[in-house]
């Protein structure tokens, strides 16, 4: 065992396949965790918040402040709403309203402003703007006015009584708040969905999820085509033929198929994960009968099944004994693809809206089916689909490469 | 031998070729000109300055220009309640669903009604023609009522029982008599506004020769594809395959009299393209492709604050437009847990409406903040028509786990065995809540009602079964399949609001199987009955006021139903890459936000200008 392990350690692909699937594991089994709750807790009010870190303003205000004159800090400001298309687009504006623009850069961030201030008036309609420049042109105007008013800011509490403000504090452009002594910080570093749940969280609950469901799925298709495959090969004849005719009625009717049938006819509401998983694993096990079959009939003519036979021990011993040690590094490696396989066909599945019922536990393919739903492709809400896609492709991409890694092991043939 | 069989074979093929392709050389006949016209449609080639794209308005190709039809798919041939759409057939009064107003279109002036509101008067333009020249007539007007009776369409058969009769006193001058009740009073006036806002007016001599074609037989009428139909409105038949439909400009338009409009819509071309899904659409619109979009667009101020394209709405800030339809979830009455009032209104004071909006609705719905639940949709004039301070003590904002939590208790609703989850009479409260699966919003809305159940102690599991399921069972007279269900309430119309009480209320329903009209929990409650036959004969302002207040009293204590969000009547959002000068709020012109095809939005056609 020892030495067998260490030969399947030695295989650069196992290895690499390993450590992939492992650190999938382990952000599975570590960051609920660190980070513990429902999964599927709505954090978020709207849709898709964007990846980052979270800071409470109503306790950020409340903290210590420290000044800090930093000498960039306004101009930063004032890039972070004054781009250059910004700057081109107000004297485009300036063009339309009739105001001219002789000498004027679009650098001179002080000329641009004055003229801005003294001029823009939300009302005026130019002829030919469109409503949605007009629309551009009121934002932008609003973003100005904050960063360029230098006045402090007043922070003040409401009576509920009468309604009266007391001032708490005034907040000066050069207070800085240390993010460690906020009460609420909340680090978001995949963003919400379109509910508003936290991705990470979410995508850790669905891994776990869509593992199950593989393991289910994977050792149900393996247990059906081993058992399968083991009888048929070993006592032959009718029994051959009749596991042969269901084997080959199964493999003709494409698997898929069968799954978005039988997925629809269970309907929505009886459908958890178990259900969907037991569905994919009643679906796609005849490759591994196909071929336990094969070997198992290359396997039964040798010396040693004979005298087993000839001693007089029967058919399951023989199987158990003479067989199956025989063959268990291939069903390990089958067991290895329907695993991969199972949590494929889940996220197809879900991904066309067949998966498991949505309120219980998240899946990797309902995450793809919601974010598709809510159109987060069209959009650019990468982080609702990619780490999911990401983790499906690396699941599947890792336990692929353990398998060849163990096929280079247990098959002297493929050996290097 | 052999081989001058083959010649001879090879040279008739030959001349048959040459005498073939002959016969075609002798002129172009009508059909080829028509393909020709189409392949110019069809390979993009539309003037783009001149044309105006919709999307979200067809899908699927159409059936025909039938417009006493119910099924010719097309979205020129289309009554809504917030106001049919009138690019090819026109109706007498174009509604307007910012106010409420009825604008002429055929009809010369508003509508006279006789003293004791029995019969209404219309005039007809003076200057109203059909697209073949003829005048539009009072006798056109009655005999399309009449001919919708007769083959028995959804206009005839819903008017029917309100409408005694429509009678032309001379070609200008049309009167529409209500049908009484026992009391001599007419049975229910609003649905004459309703009928001279929605319905469409055809053209007698056209549907004498259709009935002709078709021996007066009601089915073939109301299947004929209506290929030589004649219209009035500005629009007529261009092109249309499965990818597109396209109508043309009539030049000759009648509205262009200085009694109506005074010009010419401004795009030469009308067209919709139609496309496979939501997505395909929304990819469209962003490209500029689309002109106006009736599509959802899930943050839709997205589109110009994160991507900088030039697409608005009619307010450039949240809701962005105006909404008048109340998607509403139904308490199924017949279960048991369910008709225990205290567990309905714990349920609807726990929901987070917030969320909901915030994320089905992605904002663009008023909060209930803002505009209180009622059974009134969030426009001024609706809003106006209750007391709103005699109810404030009964509206919820909802996200009130603490108060639904007290409400149980006090209610001795308790969990009694220890699982989490409340008993009543000993029975465990689990309920499923369902809507049709694909209508993501209403789905993102209802998984946010199962989690308020959650935190008060009563189990509420999500279901989303196919909308051809779901419209079956639901429409069902004393289904108890599902427990907590979505529908629609309708949107703004001349009925509203009066009709939604009735919707949201009236024991009418209760029973009736194919309900497609309302009351689908299966509400009953005397009084209710008496107020909302008591609403549409009521003509006294404080007295109307203070029906709608009861009405609306009973409705937030019996909360047979509850309010998820406000949704408007159509979406609306336009990018001017070739077209501007949409309506917009605030532009003093009142022109509704209604895709403009819906009632009175049409005007947009008339001021919308090409981008220079």
């Amino acid at each position: 065992m020892k030495h067998i392990l260490s030969q399947v350690f030695h295989s650069g692909k196992f290895v690499v396949g390993f450590c992939i699937f492992m650190s999938i594991l382990l952000l599975m089994i570590f960051y609920p965790i660190f980070n513990p709750g429902n999964p599927l807790q709505i954090v978020s009010i709207g849709t898709f918040a964007e990846p980052g870190i979270y800071v409470s303003v109503y306790d950020a205000v409340d903290s210590d402040m420290n000044t800090l004159k930093l000498d960039e800090a306004p101009a930063k400001r004032l890039d972070s709403v004054l781009k250059s298309e910004d700057r081109v687009k107000m004297v485009m504006w300036f063009d339309a309203a009739g105001i001219p623009v002789d000498n004027l850069s679009i650098h001179d961030t002080e000329a641009l402003l004055t003229l801005w201030e003294e001029n823009y008036d939300a009302t005026i309609r130019p002829e030919g703007m469109t409503k949605a420049d007009r629309n551009y042109f009121q934002r932008l105007d609003g973003n100005l006015k904050k960063v360029i008013v230098t006045h402090d800011k007043v922070l003040a509490r409401q009576d509920p009584s009468s309604s009266e403000l007391s001032v708490i504090r005034t907040i000066e452009d050069t207070d800085y708040v240390n993010i460690k002594k906020v009460a609420n910080v909340k680090r978001l570093p995949l963003g919400t969905d379109n509910f508003g749940r936290d991705v990470l969280k979410e995508l850790a609950a669905a891994i776990k999820t869509s593992i199950f469901i593989g393991l289910v799925a994977g050792s149900i298709a393996t247990l059906i085509g081993l058992t399968f495959g083991l009888l048929s090969g070993f006592i032959g004849g009718l029994v051959d033929d009749f596991i042969m005719f269901i084997t080959n009625i199964f493999t003709v009717i494409p698997a898929f198929v069968l799954l978005i049938l039988i997925s629809y006819s269970i309907g929505q509401d009886q459908r958890g994960p178990t259900t969907v998983a037991v569905v994919i694993g009643l679906t796609v096990w005849t490759w591994t009968a196909r071929a336990v079959r094969s070997q198992v009939i290359s396997l039964r003519n040798r010396d040693h099944v004979n005298l087993s036979k000839l001693s007089g021990h029967n058919l399951f011993l023989i199987i158990f004994t003479d067989i199956l040690p025989y063959i268990a590094s291939y069903v390990i490696m089958a067991l290895i693809l329907q695993i991969s396989g199972a949590i494929l066909a889940e996220a197809q599945l879900s991904l066309l809206g067949l998966g498991p019922k949505t309120t219980e536990v998240p899946t990797l393919g309902l995450m793809m089916n919601w974010s598709m739903l809510y159109t987060a492709h069209l959009n650019g809400y990468w982080w609702a689909y990619f780490p999911v896609i990401l983790t499906i492709a690396l699941i599947s991409f890792s336990l692929n490469l353990m398998n060849t890694g163990l096929d280079q092991v247990f098959n002297p043939t493929l050996r290097d | 031998m052999k081989r001058k069989v083959v010649l001879v074979l090879c040279l008739l093929m030959t001349f048959s070729m040459v005498f073939a392709n002959g016969k075609g050389d002798k002129g172009a006949k009508p059909e080829e000109q028509q393909v020709a016209a189409a392949d110019d449609a069809s390979s993009g080639t539309l003037p783009r300055n001149q044309t105006l794209y919709w999307a979200g308005l067809q899908w699927g190709s159409i059936n025909g220009w039938n417009v006493l039809s119910d099924d010719m798919n097309n979205f020129n041939v289309s009554r809504q309640a917030y106001g049919t759409r009138i690019t090819m057939f026109e109706t007498l009064y174009m509604y307007n669903f910012l106010d409420g107003s009825l604008e002429p279109l055929l009809a010369d002036g508003a509508p006279q009604w006789n003293a004791n509101k029995t019969e209404v008067t219309v005039k007809i333009k003076k200057a109203a023609k059909w697209s073949d020249g003829t005048p539009v007539t009072a006798e056109d007007v009655a005999y399309s009522y009449n001919t919708g009776v007769k083959i028995g369409n959804t206009s005839g058969n819903s008017n029917k029982p309100y409408i005694a009769a429509v009678e032309a006193k001379d070609a200008q001058t049309v009167v529409i008599k209500a049908a009484l009740n026992s009391a001599g009073a007419a049975k229910n006036p609003l649905m004459l506004d309703n009928f001279i806002a929605v319905e469409y007016v055809a053209q007698k001599a056209w549907i004498q020769k259709l009935e002709a074609r078709t021996g007066g037989d009601a089915t073939k009428m109301k299947t004929d594809p209506a290929e030589d139909v004649v219209y009035s409105g500005p629009y007529g038949p261009y092109f249309a395959d499965d990818q597109k439909v396209v109508l043309v400009r009539n030049d000759n338009y009648w509205g262009k009299d200085a009694s109506m409009w005074g010009k010419l819509p401004a795009p030469k071309y009308v067209a919709h393209t139609i496309y496979s899904d939501n997505a395909a659409g929304e990819v469209a619109f962003k490209s500029g492709e689309v002109d106006v979009s009736q599509q959802f667009n899930s943050n839709v101020q997205d589109l110009w604050e994160k991507d900088g394209l030039p697409i608005s709405t009619y307010m450039a800030e949240a809701p962005y437009g105006i909404c008048g339809s109340l998607p509403t979830a139904y308490y199924n009455l017949a279960i048991p847990g369910l008709d225990n009032v205290n567990v309905r209104k714990a349920i609807a004071m726990a929901v987070d409406y917030d969320a909901i909006i915030a994320n089905a609705m992605t904002n663009q719905s008023p909060t209930f903040d803002q505009v209180p639940r009622s059974t009134m949709n969030p426009t001024p004039g609706e809003q106006a028509l209750y007391d709103q301070k005699a109810v404030a003590n009964l509206q919820w904002v909802g996200n009130d786990i603490a108060g639904a939590n007290a409400l149980l208790d006090k209610a001795g609703i308790k969990d009694t065995n220890g699982d989490g989850i409340r008993e009543l009479n000993g029975k465990k409260l689990s309920f499923k809540a369902s809507c049709p699966n694909g209508w993501t919003d209403w789905m993102a809305a209802i998984e946010i009602v199962a989690a308020a159940g959650e935190k008060i102690g009563i189990e509420i599991t999500s279901v989303f079964p196919e909308w051809s399921v779901y419209q079956t069972v639901i429409t069902q007279a004393n289904q108890t399949e599902y427990e907590i269900f979505m529908m629609w309430s309708d949107g703004s119309s001349p009925t509203m609001p009066w009709n939604r009480v009735r919707q949201l209320m009236s024991s009418e329903y209760v029973g009736v199987e194919g309900n497609w009209s309302g009351n689908w929990g299966q509400y009953s409650n005397p009084r209710v009955d008496e107020i909302i036959s008591a609403i549409p004969a009521t003509t006294d302002a404080a007295k109307l006021r203070s029906l709608y207040t009861e009405a609306n009293k009973i409705y937030l204590t019996d909360v047979p139903s509850f309010t998820l969000m406000y949704r408007p009547n159509c979406f609306h959002a336009v990018n001017e890459s070739v077209w501007t000068n949409y309506p917009e709020d605030g532009d003093g012109q009142n022109i509704p936000p209604g895709d403009l095809i819906h009632g009175y939005s049409i005007a947009g056609l008339y001021t919308i200008k090409t981008v220079k």
